[in-house]
């Protein structure tokens, strides 16, 4: 089921992707509504983060295009921002917690001109809103991996962008971070921002996202939550894992959400 | 002892190179491209060659832009067999470098006839003949050394470059796609410091030899890291490092009586072993000398 919506602030279309000749997404054609938190949810390797970053332009595609804002990704691009998994760096890099959210405002200052009062102010608020304000002098060797990534989320924020793509934020992430990291983010969707999570955990994603995209190499569903999330849907994207299939429909049962019923 | 004004001219000039190296080593280390330095210095051989055919000279301008040419060749060629032919790093450095180098060699002994080139000097260098290799004018007036002039204008151009491009060179080390995201030109700027990379290797190479240029760019960042965690300290050590070397190596090779450029760089070899001693072995101290009960007390 894939719900299309006017003047999308994302629109993919016809999107394939593929490493080596062996396809990793084939033609994934969705479109997205702004001003909502979205979660993309699929099995591993179903090719979550190579969406994020075909969007990003981090990666080439074979065929088919992405639209932001209705426009080119170059022309839109100090209106999105781009939460990478937390890997993909080496927190060994000599650089404090302030140093990294301030990289976050170097896009808008643009070659040459340095950061000043101005750009280290956005960084302290914007680490304030993560939590981690009393970290700013401390060397990013030195935090743990929720810190690391709250670090990323507040160098996103830094950006202030109105789109949010965020690679796994929750990964590696304690309960307690991630409740108040959703918080965040409904918050940031209520102030009129749009922000796309790729996420692996059904359970929560039940709990906070308003849009769902599933995915499995195809794209198997998109639209609001209580539109998309069937078992249906959910055992045609996570195949015949049907062990998780069955914790899924425990949760909801537990949950007292079944859409089957609306 | 009395001011000796060739051993001053030997250690400014060896502290000028050793902080160009460092500044840029910094970077090349960051970005985990030591070893690709080390193939550019010596991939840029045949474009040395080339240069010094075309213009007749050691001294003209087409060798710099020869070798800038292969320097960024190299870089090329070990990204594409990396990313596209998925060769291992090391492997895809080992292959571009030796390659480049033996076209090099080569080009040398086609050539030997029409260029008084060897690889010997290419990969040795010999700071000790600094003092007589003097820049005369037309007017048949010395300046003083050629090569401390070069030294000058080469850390000049690399501090240029580093203070123009700090913030971009920071943020593409320590997360390039980040770099690219939002919209600054990582690639460009990786090109950049690569063409950096080769010039500072041509300009030195007739100083120190480009295989110890490889030593002052890898080993006083390597050093300095064991003892910060801090860019601007990383940097402003590994330049302290830079002068500490060329003073204690010449120093050290006046006194055994060997060569400049390699008693530097051995220099720089014992603080950085000095370094790794102290760090690794700092909390077997800290254990034996502090209250050793303290872990069970928790």
């Amino acid at each position: 089921m894939i719900i299309n919506v006017d003047s999308p602030i994302l629109e993919i279309h016809d999107l394939t992707v593929s490493y080596d000749q062996s396809p990793v997404l084939w033609n994934v054609d969705l479109s997205l509504p702004a001003g909502k938190l979205i979660g993309i949810l699929g099995p591993n390797g179903a090719g979550k983060s190579t969406l994020i970053k075909a969007i990003m332009g981090l990666i080439p595609t074979t065929g088919g295009y992405v639209k932001l804002f209705d426009r080119e990704l170059n022309d839109v691009r100090s209106r999105i921002s781009y939460v990478p998994q937390r890997e993909s760096v080496d927190w060994n890099f000599p650089a404090s917690v302030l140093d990294v959210v301030m990289m976050g405002t170097f896009g808008k200052l643009g070659l040459f001109r340095r950061p000043g009062k101005k750009e280290k102010k956005i960084a302290m608020d914007c680490l304030e809103k993560v939590g981690m304000q009393s970290f700013i002098d401390r060397q990013i060797s030195e935090l743990s991996g929720g810190q690391q990534q709250r670090v990323f989320i507040a160098r996103a924020l830094a950006q202030e962008a109105d789109l949010y793509l965020m690679d796994e934020p929750f990964a590696g992430v304690d309960m307690a971070t991630e409740t108040a990291i959703f918080q965040l983010l409904q918050e940031m969707t209520a102030a009129g921002k749009t922000v796309i999570v790729v996420h692996h955990d059904i359970h929560s994603a039940m709990n906070y996202f308003d849009w769902i995209i599933m995915l499995n190499l195809h794209l198997v569903a998109s639209g609001p939550k209580t539109q998309v999330v069937t078992e249906e849907l959910l055992r045609k994207t996570y195949g015949g894992k049907l062990n998780l299939l069955t914790k899924v429909t425990d949760i909801i049962r537990q949950k007292d959400f079944n859409p089957l019923k609306n | 002892m009395s001011f000796d004004q060739n051993a001053f001219l030997i250690i400014f000039t060896a502290s000028l190179i050793s902080i160009s190296c460092g500044l840029l080593g910094v970077f090349m280390m960051l970005r985990k491209m030591s070893m690709t330095g080390d193939a550019i210095s010596h991939a840029v051989l045949p474009g040395i060659v080339i240069g010094f055919f075309v213009s007749g000279s050691q001294r003209g301008l087409e060798v710099i832009i020869g070798a800038g040419i292969l320097g960024i060749l190299a870089t090329l060629l070990i990204d594409w067999l990396k990313n596209k032919a998925k060769v291992q790093l090391d492997a895809s450095i080992g292959i571009t470098f030796t390659l480049l180098f033996a076209i090099g060699i080569i080009l040398i002994n086609m050539l030997a006839y029409k260029v008084d080139l060897d690889q010997e000097c290419v990969l040795y260098g010999e700071i000790a003949y600094l003092p007589i290799d003097l820049w005369i004018t037309d007017a048949g007036f010395s300046m003083g050394p050629r090569i401390t002039y070069l030294a000058v204008l080469n850390l000049v151009l690399v501090g240029t470059f580093i203070f123009l491009l700090y913030k971009e060179l920071k943020l593409t080390s320590f997360d390039e796609n980040f770099g690219l995201v939002v919209g600054l030109p990582a690639g460009a700027i990786n090109l950049a410091l690569m063409s950096m990379v080769s010039y500072t290797t041509v300009s030195s190479f007739e100083a120190v030899g480009a295989i110890l240029v490889v030593a002052l760019l890898v080993v006083p960042p390597a050093t300095a890291f064991l003892w910060t965690k801090k860019l601007t300290s990383l940097i402003k050590l590994t330049c302290g490092l830079g002068i500490f070397i060329a003073v204690t190596g010449y120093y050290a090779a006046y006194l055994v009586d060997s060569s400049i450029a390699g008693m530097m760089v051995a220099v720089a070899g014992v603080i950085f072993l000095g370094s790794a001693a102290i760090k690794g072995i700092k909390p077997n101290w800290a254990f034996g000398t502090s209250t050793p009960s303290k872990p069970l007390e928790v």
